[in-house]
């Protein structure tokens, strides 16, 4: 891990000494640096969920097929891979790269800041660049604020106010990036709630509140990069076309009452299109005579009328990527 | 929300609570806050180990918690018959965490100061908090080294970006110095001036009455150890890879002695030499020219990690503990190292050297150095040749 760790170190001292010697500065920026490196790794494991996602209703098939045939229904997944050009290993590989560096970026925070004297010890030898280490403890205090300490609310007015900024602030961002890059749950074709998606919910829930006690217990240099990086999760999905504003309940409009069931999608074979949709009468697209589904092609959502354009870009631009510091 | 949901979102969050604990202590880095303080017992060779909640006292013979007794000099007796030992801990709310030397204020009483929880006065004959609330030294301030005491005041260092004297009378805070950073050595007096060696690259002279700065010197790096006085000047290590002599009377550097890395610890001083390491495990055998230094014995790599604690000098070896969980004797005129004991935990706090005298019960010289492991957290060697006497463990 020192491997990564110290050059995440080295790099954020010099920062620091560029950045007229503000801590808080040399954070941010360096979570934005580290943030927009990772970038095509995030994109890539973006891109290869978002993919397994749509292959879903298919998979799901198969095994209902061939669930009493393991070895068959492997072969049958793999050739359905092959069919589409889904690797789905491609989603893995990026996850392994990204896991130890936002790991090492935390740990570089945490090492900088050195709260303790074993902390400042074990900061001894880290720092790769020649003379730096020299202005080692780098300085942590900020607006009269110790960044190695966690917020005191009810302490002080300026303490209260900063606390309840970066509580909230980590609050919200981990909700917003949450939402913006995760697909809302939708139920199986037999009507029933997907569990993977209601717990991916239940998560979006969970997930704010328990970053906002690690902001509540964890040093302020902590939150600060916790709700820097939130933010650049957001403007790259964003960036990337891949945040669903829908998603936000708040602008999530009231579901139609009259649905056209089986409306079959303008996919094409090889083409990845959005996965069927139930409709409000409980019935599956498949149970409807109309469907049109056919092999190598996905069928489409079926769609509101008043809407009149299909659900399925949309769609596509849903992911389940819960683009986390972890 | 359905009640089953309710419950099963309860129950992911108090996992996650538990496992986000697991994950920061599976990815490593440091866990104690800092390293335990030996000393002694004014007027006894009774040694106080403050680490941790704990501070305990412990007989140099034998290593053993020393039991108490009470006016007829029977031993005490707690509620379940167990015998009492020199043991204490706060009750109070979350147990108060101590790492700086035991103070003595009167034949009676010792001031621990704490961590994160403020001073505590301590009954020595029972062993007991006179307050077991303390008195908070306010929000946010925490305590590395050790404090000092003169006449009314007490000088205490923080670990944040100030120190201050307080009365000894409630201490309430009489003036305080704000520096840009921590102190996390202990402050010293010469001759009714304070000096104070801080993170923030600056040694500070003051005024120990007002706190007012009567000068200050950019050291070029951080201090975290005391400065050593000898006739009329400081010596002190820093993080720009030097120790330092001022003159005291001309506020200023007069020499320099460029070492391989940061020098954490203060050197020793016996017979005109100073002795010191640095975070890379060298030590550094020098003497003082006036304007300048020269090597006694060459430096050389003793240990594979830091050199934390100033190093022991007996009349035929120097003595290095490192955190390389390792103790070296060293032949003090060639530098050789003649003997290594390995310990269970790394060495980092202040090492003793007990001799025999008047009021103690040592027949030989030894040595008693604190580790960072429950398992070893104080042990004894005769000084002479590393033969181990005894340990105290948690």
């Amino acid at each position: 891990m020192d491997i990564i760790v110290n050059p995440f170190i080295s790099l954020l001292t010099l920062l620091y000494s560029l950045l007229g010697y503000n801590m808080v500065l040399a954070i941010v920026v360096f979570t934005i640096i580290v943030r927009l490196l990772t970038y095509p790794l995030t994109m890539q494991q973006m891109k290869s969920s978002q993919a397994m996602q749509k292959l879903q209703p298919e998979l799901k098939k198969l095994q209902e097929k061939y669930k009493n045939d393991r070895e068959k229904l492997s072969q049958e997944q793999m050739k359905l891979y092959k069919e589409y050009g889904f690797n789905p290993f491609g989603g893995c590989l990026p996850l392994l790269i990204q896991f130890p560096i936002f790991i090492a970026l935390y740990q570089a925070i945490i090492h900088v800041l050195a709260a303790t004297p074993m902390q400042l010890l074990d900061l001894s030898g880290r720092i790769l660049l020649p003379g730096f280490d020299q202005i080692i403890p780098l300085n942590n205090m900020f607006l009269g604020l110790n960044l190695t300490q966690p917020p005191h609310i009810g302490i002080g007015a300026l303490e209260t106010v900063v606390g309840i900024l970066l509580v909230g602030g980590t609050v919200v961002t981990t909700w917003l990036q949450f939402k913006l890059t995760t697909p809302a749950p939708q139920p199986s074709e037999d009507g029933k709630p997907n569990q993977a998606q209601s717990m991916t919910q239940s998560m979006g829930t969970i997930m704010p509140l328990m970053y906002g006690f690690f902001a509540l217990s964890f040093s302020i240099g902590i939150s600060i990069y916790f709700i820097v990086s939130n933010i650049m999760g957001i403007v790259q999905a964003f960036a990337s076309g891949r945040a669903d504003v829908s998603n936000l309940k708040i602008f999530r409009r009231p579901k139609p009452v009259a649905v056209t069931a089986g409306t079959t999608s303008n996919a094409t074979p090889g083409k990845i299109e959005g996965k069927a949709k139930p409709v409000s009468s409980g019935k599956s697209n498949t149970a409807n005579p109309n469907s049109n589904t056919t092999p190598g092609k996905m069928e489409g959502n079926a769609k509101p009328v008043s809407s009149g354009k299909s659900n399925a870009a949309k769609t596509s631009k849903k992911t389940q990527q819960t683009d986390m510091w972890k | 929300m359905k009640k089953s949901n309710f419950w099963k979102r309860c129950g992911l969050f108090a996992a996650l609570i538990f496992i986000a604990p697991l994950l920061a202590a599976c990815i490593g880095g440091p866990t104690t806050t800092t390293w335990g303080s030996l000393s002694l017992l004014p007027g006894t060779d009774n040694i106080l180990f403050a680490f941790g909640d704990k501070i305990v006292m412990l007989d140099p013979t034998d290593g053993q918690p020393v039991p108490l007794l009470d006016e007829d000099g029977d031993i005490r007796i707690d509620d379940s018959g167990n015998q009492r030992t020199w043991q204490v801990s706060t009750t109070s709310g979350a147990p108060a965490q101590f790492f700086t030397a035991p103070i003595q204020i009167s034949d009676e009483t010792l001031l621990a100061v704490s961590w994160d929880r403020g001073i505590f006065e301590i009954d020595i004959p029972t062993a007991r908090l006179n307050d077991p609330s303390g008195v908070s030294l306010g929000a946010e301030v925490q305590v590395v080294a050790n404090s000092l005491l003169d006449n009314d005041l007490l000088f205490v260092p923080y670990s944040g970006n100030n120190m201050s004297a307080r009365s000894m009378d409630g201490f309430d805070p009489v003036w305080t110095l704000d520096t840009n950073q921590g102190v996390w050595s202990q402050p010293l007096l010469v001759d009714e001036t304070l000096y104070i060696a801080s993170l923030d690259h600056n040694l500070y002279a003051l005024d120990p009455d007002t706190g007012d700065i009567q000068w200050q010197i950019d050291m070029g790096g951080a201090m975290t150890s005391a400065p050593l006085y000898q006739d009329g000047y400081l010596y002190i290590g820093t993080f720009n890879r030097n120790l330092q002599k001022i003159s005291l009377e001309s506020a200023s550097v007069v020499a320099s002695y460029t070492t391989n890395n940061w020098v954490w610890g203060t050197p020793a001083l016996v017979d005109g030499v100073l002795y010191f390491g640095d975070v890379s495990g060298y030590l550094y055998v020098i003497t003082d020219d006036g304007d300048s230094f020269s090597d006694v014995l060459p430096p050389r790599q003793v240990a594979t990690n830091s050199i934390v604690a100033t190093p022991l000098v007996t009349e035929s070896s120097i003595i290095v503990g490192s955190r390389d969980k390792n103790l070296y004797w060293l032949d003090r005129e060639t530098g050789e190292t003649t003997a290594t004991r390995q310990m269970n935990g790394e060495v980092l706090g202040n090492m003793l050297l007990l001799q025999p005298g008047e009021n103690s019960d040592v027949n030989d010289d030894i040595v008693v150095v604190s580790t960072l492991t429950t398992s070893e957290l104080v042990v004894a060697f005769t000084a002479e040749n590393g033969e181990r006497l005894w340990v105290y463990s948690r």
